[in-house]
């Protein structure tokens, strides 16, 4: 018996037999290779799940304890005032009213900083999606500059601007933008304290993206903060002075609007952060 | 009558310090405070204190390092953690490196001074 089998080869049965077998045995090999290599990659996608999950709930642990620490921080001297008014009150009659609204005054005051770490939080967990227009980002950093003229002048901060000619418009939000540079501004201000410069920047880049720059000559920020500055609950400032939550809510803003937001810094000469926005929304790789 | 002890209170939210110093004193507590790890440290080797109150969360020194060089440099100490954000990982630590107690923010003042009485009680039993 002649089997005509491909290539043009004409063998005897054995042979064919052989021929079949050998194929069918490596057919089951290169199933089985392609199964173990599919197997493989179940496991490593697995692998990254898992891995993402075990980062999504250290996150939430940080920012759970983040929101703890800033939330009992003012609940714990609320209380303090409240333990002395009742503590005045026993003992004098009637208490002094200055004390009496020193105490009061205070209590609202670690009230409102309480707000402020709920509305920010409210803000950083609100994902609503961008509203896409056009933005004349020039006009957007000129008109948030505007905004902290005062304090720049009354701090003796010089506020320099260094805007693009002909900067092409972008389609972006122009609200959450405004956040953004606003923040970045104030957070500028305050690394200068008193004296110095804060120039603000648009360019565009030779890939196309438009880019804001703050430059501040501040204090700058250590290379081991570098990392976690924008990290919810981050924060250098002294207690009661800053939430920590500003820069991530800018990073999150950023990220929604598929652009990037980076920092550089050197201790005792200032930072410089840019954030990179793509001309239409929905870009997100260079 | 008995003597009450004396107590450093090192926390870097001033408010908290002179509001929790003023209550302290107005039940007869003698309380020096520090702002800082170091500032802690440096009141330490001036004189000594019967029970720290230490925060955990400050900044250049965190309580957790403060804590481990006060029971380097004074195992003795009873050391009080006050802390806004307790959890078992934490309480756990503050054992590990000698801590007497954890409190969390905000805490009644009965408590706070009724751990201070327990640690300072447990200091003086070890002298008898």
């Amino acid at each position: 018996m002649i089997l005509a089998i491909p290539l043009g080869f004409q063998v005897g049965l054995p042979y064919a037999l052989a021929a079949v077998l050998l194929a069918g045995l490596s057919c089951i090999t290169v199933s089985q290779v392609l199964s173990q290599k599919a197997a493989a990659e179940r496991q490593k996608d697995l692998s990254a799940a898992q891995l993402l999950q075990s980062q999504k709930l250290a996150a939430i642990g940080e920012l759970s304890a983040g929101i703890a620490h800033e939330i009992n921080n003012p609940l714990a001297i609320i209380r303090q005032e409240a333990e002395w008014l009742l503590h005045l009150y026993k003992k004098e009659a009637p208490p002094d009213p200055a004390e009496v609204n020193n105490c009061l005054t205070e209590i609202v005051r670690q009230v409102d900083r309480a707000r402020e770490i709920t509305h920010n939080l409210l803000d950083f967990a609100r994902r609503r999606q961008p509203v896409v227009q056009a933005v004349d980002l020039n006009r957007l950093v000129e008109d948030m500059t505007r905004l902290v003229e005062k304090e720049a002048h009354t701090r003796h901060i010089s506020l320099e601007k260094q805007l693009y000619p002909d900067l092409p418009l972008i389609e972006s939000d122009s609200p959450l933008l405004r956040q953004v540079i606003l923040n970045l501004l104030n957070n500028a201000i305050q690394a200068v304290g008193r004296n110095g410069t804060v120039t603000v920047a648009t360019r565009l880049g030779d890939d196309g993206w438009v880019m804001v720059q703050v430059a501040d000559t501040g204090c700058g920020i250590p290379p081991e903060n570098l990392a976690q500055i924008f990290d919810p609950f981050f924060t250098t400032k002294p207690q009661g002075k800053g939430t920590g939550l500003g820069l991530s809510i800018c990073h999150g803003i950023i990220e929604r609007l598929g652009g990037k937001i980076t920092v550089a810094s050197k201790v005792g000469q200032g930072s410089v952060f840019t954030v990179q926005l793509p001309q239409t929304l929905g870009r997100r790789e260079v | 009558m008995a003597t009450l002890p004396t107590i450093l209170l090192v926390d870097d939210e001033e408010r908290f310090r002179t509001n929790l110093s003023k209550l302290l004193a107005a039940h007869g507590y003698e309380v020096t405070t520090a702002d800082s790890g170091p500032r802690a440290l440096a009141e330490l080797a001036r004189q000594p204190f019967d029970v720290v109150l230490l925060d955990v969360r400050m900044p250049a020194m965190s309580g957790l390092e403060t804590l481990k060089a006060i029971k380097q440099d004074y195992p003795d100490s009873e050391v009080i953690i006050l802390t806004g954000h307790a959890s078992v990982d934490a309480a756990a630590e503050v054992i590990r490196l000698g801590g007497s107690e954890l409190l969390l923010k905000p805490c009644p003042l009965e408590e706070i001074i009724a751990k201070i009485e327990t640690a300072y009680e447990r200091k003086l039993a070890r002298r008898e």
